[in-house]
């Protein structure tokens, strides 16, 4: 078990009511350089129904500069977006080979949000992935082969070829709790995570993710509003990539801001361009210090866009060209070198090094994959149960409450 | 420790927390108000409410959050007010902590108990058995006690389970049973049925509250000369399937006797066990007496009409012993 810090004492009655009585506007911290509205209209053309986007495409600004990070933490960022990005290129790769069993989901576009979200976790907090997060993966120590060999459904993956995807967790050393297809449903999970620790004398954070479909559900509404009545320290960051499959934000909801929702739980929230990894990390930052304080959950919505389909046989042919077109230019790890190429700590040739060194790397980590064997069949029923493999143990710190 | 049905649950609760400070409760209305049956009355006060939690009406999140402290290492037990309500949680049950184990090796520690059945005029929604929807979900365990000091022990070993276990209670028990608890006993193992009575002529394969009509139908038939043997299952997932083909071998009869509805109810599964083990032990037909393919109605002699009575069950235990 990695050191944690002990439990604050409750914030005082009269705090809490100061912080319960705050006006929704008050509530939500908007980051952003550059606030877009991203309404689509439907129209008819050749008789078929389309979705158009009549906003300009323009460049992106300057990424927001925080000082909450170093040189060496920003180039390493930097560098899990790199490998994040160049790891789905394989495993698109191993899918037209034929190499995967059943599809890939890509976070192209989204590296950014997945990696610097995950970067603010420290060592005893918990996260939970929602499929796209394949950085987030990467940050929390699992290697590029562990993905790739729950694509390959290979023996070696983490679930032994059990489930496929980023269906994987591990509690004992990375403390990430796999997801489940349903979404929404690890938000309260994860609150419950927070509520676990809390009662062995720990302040942490647990993160998750979830898009601009599964926040529709109810269980979202049930999980955040449990961790905002028991004040436990979700971290929940609502990628809004403005398409849930190949239906639009519109259709979702009649709000623009999803953070909005989270006036109504009674807790603060962010908005942030999901596509700067700098905002993103400093509203993560903020959300997981509150929850180490004991301070209670926190929403960041990350406005972003999928730049691909729901999955790899999804062409996507719903997304307007141009407001693709605006969102390519927002490329994350583009913006994101252009800023560490003006603050000096990238220049071009050390650009090249680490791309080449991220290629040979994931090209060892392939080869691994594909040499795991397929999982044989005589264990295929075992496992159901824990007839005491495990020994569940809590670790109280203190006199256990 | 002389104890009703709901007490030997309520000091169950009590020993595990005493003796395991990873055990916790969640639930509506268990704190202060001690619970709408009053299994957890008073609990709050011992153990204070971070241990005595007090949810939202949100029966996702009370599953859900359970899941969550499961794997940092704690045993939660949660209290479905009524199990009819455990269908708002269907998902964290059946797809977070009944496949967690299997898929990625993290073990779900939890227990989902609260009331189940009809025969108090709860109506449609207060009154429901809904053991076959996780009875049919690998990786959960189910269990249903019949009398107090079984509810005692086996809530005892699904406390210290490491997998999610359905601890369903039935709530015409409650108050209705009394009797001497050994509260110093060791847990009751999952999975060992019991025979509640033993008898030559024929078996009665049954669980919950319908093993107490079980039992009354026997004495009254002794009278008349068939002697019924009681198999109580105490545990529907998994089942005990040696002490099904012992009993089927033991009288060569079998009728099985449920309070949940007929189609996809456990007879059928029992009956084809049957089929499978003790096929050439049989004298009868396999019979099975259950509630019909309805919702459980409100209105007495529609609820009265429904459930299966002592009468039928009598008329079709008489039935199988002539064969």
């Amino acid at each position: 078990m990695p050191k944690a810090r002990a439990a604050r004492p409750r914030p005082a009655a009269a705090a809490l009511a100061r912080r319960n009585g705050q006006t929704a506007a008050a509530m939500v911290t908007d980051l952003r350089r550059e606030k877009l509205r991203f309404d689509l209209r439907e129209t008819r053309r050749d008789g078929k129904v389309v979705y158009e986007w009549e906003g300009r495409v323009t460049d992106p600004p300057p990424l927001r500069e925080t000082a909450a990070l170093s040189r060496d933490q920003a180039l390493a960022i930097y560098r899990f977006m790199l490998m994040n990005r160049i790891m789905e290129q394989q495993l698109e790769n191993l899918y037209k080979q034929g190499q995967v069993v059943g599809g890939v989901y890509f976070g192209l576009g989204q590296e950014g949000c997945s990696v610097a979200s995950a970067f603010a976790l420290g060592p005893d907090d918990w996260m939970a992935p929602m499929i796209r997060n394949q950085g987030s993966l990467l940050v929390r120590g699992f290697a590029p082969r562990d993905v790739m060999m729950q694509y390959m459904a290979k023996s070696g993956s983490p679930t032994r070829g059990r489930d496929g995807t980023s269906h994987f967790g591990d509690l004992e050393k990375r403390r990430m709790i796999s997801p489940i297809s349903m979404l929404g449903d690890l938000i309260p999970v994860m609150a419950g995570v927070c509520l676990g620790e809390r009662m062995q004398g720990r302040e942490v954070a647990a993160m998750t993710w979830i898009g601009d479909g599964g926040q529709s559900t109810g269980v979202f509404h049930e999980g955040v509003n449990f961790a905002a009545a028991q004040r436990l320290g979700l971290v929940l960051v609502i990628e809004n990539n403005l398409w849930a499959y190949s239906t639009p934000l519109q259709r979702q909801v009649r709000i623009t801001d999803l953070a909005v929702r989270a006036a109504g739980y009674g807790i603060p929230a962010f908005v942030v361009d999901g596509t700067d990894p700098l905002q993103v990390y400093e509203a993560c930052r903020q959300a997981v210090a509150r929850a180490h304080a004991g301070g209670g959950p926190t929403i960041i919505e990350a406005k972003l866009m999928r730049m691909k389909g729901h999955a790899i046989h999804d062409p996507a042919s719903y997304v307007p060209p141009r407001l693709l077109e605006f969102w390519r230019r927002r490329d994350p790890i583009v913006r994101f070198e252009g800023y560490l190429t003006l603050k000096g700590w990238l220049g071009e040739s050390e650009r090249t090094r680490l791309r080449a060194e991220i290629e040979v790397e994931m090209a060892a980590e392939r080869a691994a994959a594909e040499s795991s064997p397929m999982p044989t069949p005589d264990d295929v029923l075992e496992g159901v149960y824990c007839e005491r493999c495990h020994h569940p143990t809590p670790h109280f710190q203190g006199r256990p409450s | 420790m002389e104890l009703t049905f709901v007490d030997a649950i309520r000091q169950a609760l009590i020993e595990e927390m005493r003796r395991d400070p990873a055990v916790f409760l969640m639930g509506e209305d268990i704190g202060v108000y001690g619970g709408a049956f009053k299994a957890t009355a008073g609990l709050v006060d011992e153990f204070g409410p971070q241990r005595v939690i007090d949810t939202p009406l949100a029966e996702s999140a009370i599953v859900g959050a359970a899941i969550g402290a499961s794997y940092t290492g704690m045993r939660p037990v949660v209290e479905m007010q009524f199990m009819d309500f455990v269908a708002c949680c269907f998902n964290q049950i059946t797809n977070f902590a009944a496949k967690s184990h299997y898929r990625w090796n993290a073990p779900v520690p939890i227990v989902i108990r609260g009331p189940v059945g009809g025969g108090v005029h709860g109506g449609p929604f207060h009154s429901q058995n809904p053991e076959m929807y996780f009875v049919h979900t690998p990786g959960l365990k189910v269990v249903e006690p019949a009398t107090p000091g079984d509810a005692f022990g086996l809530l005892l070993a699904a406390i210290r389970d490491n997998n999610p276990v359905l601890f369903l209670e039935h709530k015409f028990l409650y108050r209705r049973l009394k009797e001497d608890v050994a509260i110093d006993a060791p847990p009751i193992p999952l999975g060992r049925a019991k025979v509640a009575r033993p008898g030559r002529d024929l078996s009665v394969i049954t669980y919950g509250a319908m093993v107490q009509t079980a039992l009354a139908t026997a004495d009254q038939l002794a009278a008349r000369g068939i002697e019924v043997e009681v198999l109580d299952l105490r545990t529907l997932l998994p089942l005990d399937c040696d002490a099904i083909a012992a009993t089927a071998r033991k009288t060569s009869k079998v009728l099985i006797l449920h309070e949940d509805t007929r189609t996809g109810g456990i007879a059928g599964e029992i009956t084809a066990i049957l089929q499978e083990r003790c096929f050439d032990d049989l004298d009868g037909p396999i019979l099975r007496l259950t509630s019909g393919d309805a919702p459980v109605p409100f209105s007495p002699p529609l609820e009265e009409a429904f459930l299966p009575s002592a009468q039928a069950l009598a008329n079709h235990i008489e039935r199988l012993a002539r064969f």
